[in-house]
């Protein structure tokens, strides 16, 4: 192989990873504050939940697509395998993301709001344990033959180690969504979201140390990467870091600040995200298949770089653009009534 | 059941479902850019409140489009991994371009178009607008790009194993059904949206509620069909041109043709049928004579042969010849029909009878167009499953087998799927036509505040968002 077959898989392992965090990130607090409205206390404060979200979701929810449309074409091979394992997860996940698509319209028209009040908390709790699901699965590792198909069974998916993944997951999407509210609301409501912030910011930490400890405790792979230098600089690092930045996402709580607890998550997020693609890297279906038996051919892997790479500074663009039309707080004045 | 039958029902019900949803996503999307121009240009609210009054049911549909579009992707992982596998290096790409081309924008600027009547001026709107419109259009240029490489594949070669590897992308994208394709869906989508409009604003007329409001939407209509109903006739008969020569099992079906016709001969033209798959045969048959050269070549006699079903192998054809038949046939009456109505309405049109204060009185021409709102999208149907019904047993024609595509799941797990998409599908269809209804029943709100042309600076960042800028919202 020529420096090009190497170069160009991970350039696309890059841009997938980008793709991945956006998504988790931005639809991360969607359905945060999705699986929130679930112990709403009012309509009103409901309807406000949602309209934070109104102009929002739909592009958030878009990066989901790009990924995937833009694994399929960058790793078809892992894109088949991945899913063809991952059946139930993601169909879970697509279901919970239908009904939290449609609860938007629904519950403007209906009179009874319960039912789509239900579609949306619940769809967006279920949309979150099936990406939690997925991702511990993946992170496992998937049983495939030596030519990358899969040969596990259905239910292959659930382990104890996915289902600590998704409930993690789950704590970390209700802290973000939690430190967006706080951005988005004002009062008593922002008051609720400080507290259910700093609960979720504990959760999330117990569940990210379990994660830490059994990680090279019971997956070899990540073993055998995490024990070698240079990575043992790396992961001694990510964990310090992670700890002081959920005692600055804390104290930032505490000092009633409201851009810097978000900020703080995003830092969270990010450094737990740089921490699982360097254990997974270079394989794209842990733990047989690396992004190079995977990659689509050189040429496609250029051409998708020129027609999609290029979009992404401009895509980036036009979704700021469309935070700062709409920033400011989201106000119950006059709703509902 | 097998896997791969249950597989095709899933795709087959979950495309069916999904098509209902972008056909107003897109063609309405160009009506509101028409009248949100109109607005802009003659600074005449009335075009304002329409701008308003429709967008209701475009973001109604949007919603749905989105979340059944969702399936749609994931599906080709989940339920056709060897096509995915086979395929991806070209097919996952073009979803990969769709997404950020078409999706991201729609989206990004959909926010503003819904909820940004008094946050953004008016020309950045207007732009916000456009952009929704044309991200949505982009789509359907990508998927018709990815489902003619289907029908035509071109631009590269298959391994021995079988994977697609891609030599000419440009190839690959413009394969030979990708502009017929493109052009047909577009005029599809535009023309069931505009009789949707149409019939809606007949509804009004008929009753003569606000015939001052909705005999502007009408005609905005009724011109713009005057271009599209015929064109849509004669892209449609350069696509059954290209399917006349490139696949040939398909046209052979669509006419539940089971002889060949020798070429020279003016054969008959098939109306109506009695497909028999076993016994490779029509059981009843009435034919108008001599019919077929017309149709396809506008010549009284075949300048080339038309193969019938008997000349290929079983294993190489299509067998659900009455559904390919009669679906053709559905299509091709609607599209008629609906130029047929136009037609008609421009006359009465050009006879000064369609005006406000008149036009209540041509109740049989306003049922008509009632009539006809669903119409398109029941062609729309029609037209995919002629496409891909039409093309089996090939997913990639000529190339990969259905079967060969399917990926190899417990069947147990795909009825589970199948089982929950239906039960969804049934409460989202019913539900979106039941508020469908109410707003149109509801109809516009006329006191909606219009937004200032003079004063059009971003507002301070202090200001709230308001929920009741939501166009529903707005309404109660």
């Amino acid at each position: 192989m020529d420096t090009l077959d190497y170069f160009l898989p991970q350039v696309w392992f890059a841009i997938l990873a980008l793709f991945l965090f956006l998504y988790v990130m931005l639809d991360g607090f969607d359905l945060g504050v999705g699986i929130l409205s679930l112990t709403s206390s009012s309509e009103e404060r409901r309807g406000i939940l949602m309209t934070s979200l109104g102009n929002v979701w739909d592009a958030n929810e878009t990066w989901l697509v790009i990924m995937g449309g833009s694994l399929f074409g960058a790793f078809p091979l892992a894109y088949g395998t991945i899913l063809n394992a991952l059946y139930m997860p993601i169909w879970l996940m697509i279901f919970g993301l239908i009904f939290r698509a449609v609860a938007f319209e629904f519950r403007e028209h209906a009179q009874r709001k319960f039912l789509w009040n239900v579609a949306f908390g619940a769809g967006s709790f279920a949309a979150a344990l099936g990406q939690g699901f997925a991702l511990g699965a993946v992170l496992s590792g998937i049983q495939v033959d030596a030519e990358g198909h899969f040969i596990g069974s259905t239910w292959d998916w659930l382990s104890w180690q996915s289902v600590l993944m998704a409930l993690t997951l789950i704590q970390g999407y209700v802290l973000i969504g939690s430190t967006y509210l706080i951005m988005k609301t004002e009062g008593a409501l922002q008051e609720t979201h400080y507290r259910t912030a700093k609960l979720a910011a504990i959760t999330t930490l117990i569940g990210a140390v379990l994660i830490t400890i059994t990680t090279p405790v019971f997956i070899d792979y990540a073993r055998d990467r995490l024990f070698q230098p240079p990575q043992i600089y790396i992961f001694a690092v990510i964990p310090l870091l992670g700890v002081w930045f959920i005692w600055q996402l804390i104290q930032s709580l505490n000092a009633k600040a409201e851009r810097a607890p978000f900020v703080w998550t995003i830092l969270i997020f990010v450094l737990t995200f740089l921490g699982l693609a360097l254990i997974v890297f270079p394989y794209i279906i842990p733990t047989e298949i690396t992004i190079y038996d995977a990659a689509a051919a050189p040429s496609s892997l250029v051409f998708m770089i020129v027609f999609i790479g290029f979009l992404i500074p401009i895509m980036l663009a036009y979704n700021i653009y469309q935070y700062v039309v709409f920033r400011g707080k989201v106000t119950g004045e006059n709703y509902g009534g | 059941m097998d896997t791969v039958a249950l597989s095709r029902m899933q795709f087959a019900l979950t495309a069916i479902f999904h098509m209902l949803w972008p056909v107003l996503t897109t063609g309405m999307a160009i009506y509101l850019v028409i009248v949100e121009g109109l607005w802009l240009k003659t600074k005449n609210p009335i075009y304002y409140h329409h701008a308003r009054f429709w967008a209701k049911l475009y973001v109604l549909n949007f919603g749905i489009g989105v979340a059944s579009g969702l399936p749609m992707e994931f599906q080709f992982g989940t339920n056709w991994a060897p096509l995915s596998e086979a395929t991806g290096d070209f097919l996952g790409s073009i979803l990969g371009f769709e997404g950020a081309m078409a999706f991201m924008l729609e989206a990004g600027f959909l926010g503003i178009m819904l909820f940004g009547w008094n946050r953004v001026p008016p020309v950045i709107h207007y732009f916000a607008t456009i952009m929704v419109a044309f991200g949505a259009n982009l789509s359907t240029f990508w998927i018709l790009a990815a489902n003619s490489w289907l029908q035509t594949p071109a631009g590269g070669t298959f391994t021995e194993g079988g994977k697609f590897i891609v030599r000419d992308y440009f190839e690959a994208i413009f394969n030979p059904f990708m502009v017929n394709s493109v052009a047909h869906m577009f005029m599809a989508t535009l023309e069931t949206s505009l009789f949707v409009i149409g019939g809606i604003s007949a509804w009004y007329l008929i009753q003569n509620r606000q015939p001052e409001f909705f005999s502007r939407s009408f005609k905005i209509v009724l011109a713009t069909t005057i271009a599209v109903a015929p064109l849509q006739i004669y892209i449609g008969h350069l696509s059954g041109e290209q399917v006349r020569h490139m696949q040939p099992t398909k046209l052979a079906a669509m006419e539940a043709q089971w002889e060949s016709i020798p070429a020279g001969t003016a054969a008959d033209w098939s109306l109506v049928a009695l497909p028999n798959d076993k016994a490779e045969r029509n059981d009843w048959e009435l034919k108008i004579p001599k019919a077929l050269g017309y149709i396809l070549e506008f010549k009284p006699t075949l300048s080339e042969a038309v193969p019938g079903l008997r000349d290929f192998p079983p294993e190489n054809r299509p067998h659900m010849v009455g559904l390919i038949y009669y679906a053709f046939r559905t299509m091709v009456g609607i599209g008629f029909f609906l130029a047929g109505l136009m037609g008609v309405t421009v006359l009465q049109w050009l006879r000064g009878k369609l005006k406000a204060d008149a036009i209540a009185q041509q109740r049989i021409l306003l049922a008509g167009w009632i009539f006809a709102a669903p119409l398109g999208y029941l062609a729309i149907e029609s037209g995919w499953v002629v496409r891909c019904v039409g093309r089996q047993p090939w997913t990639v024609y000529g190339q990969i087998r259905t079967v060969d595509a399917a990926t190899n799941l417990p069947p147990g797990n795909v009825l589970t799927s199948l089982s929950i998409f239906a039960l969804i599908y049934i409460v989202l269809f019913v539900t979106a036509l039941y508020f469908g209804s109410r707003i149109i029943r509801h109809g516009p709100n006329l006191d909606l505040p219009i937004p200032s042309f003079d004063a059009p600076s971003l507002p301070p960042a202090s200001v709230t968002h308001q929920p009741d800028q939501r166009p529903v919202e707005a309404q109660q």
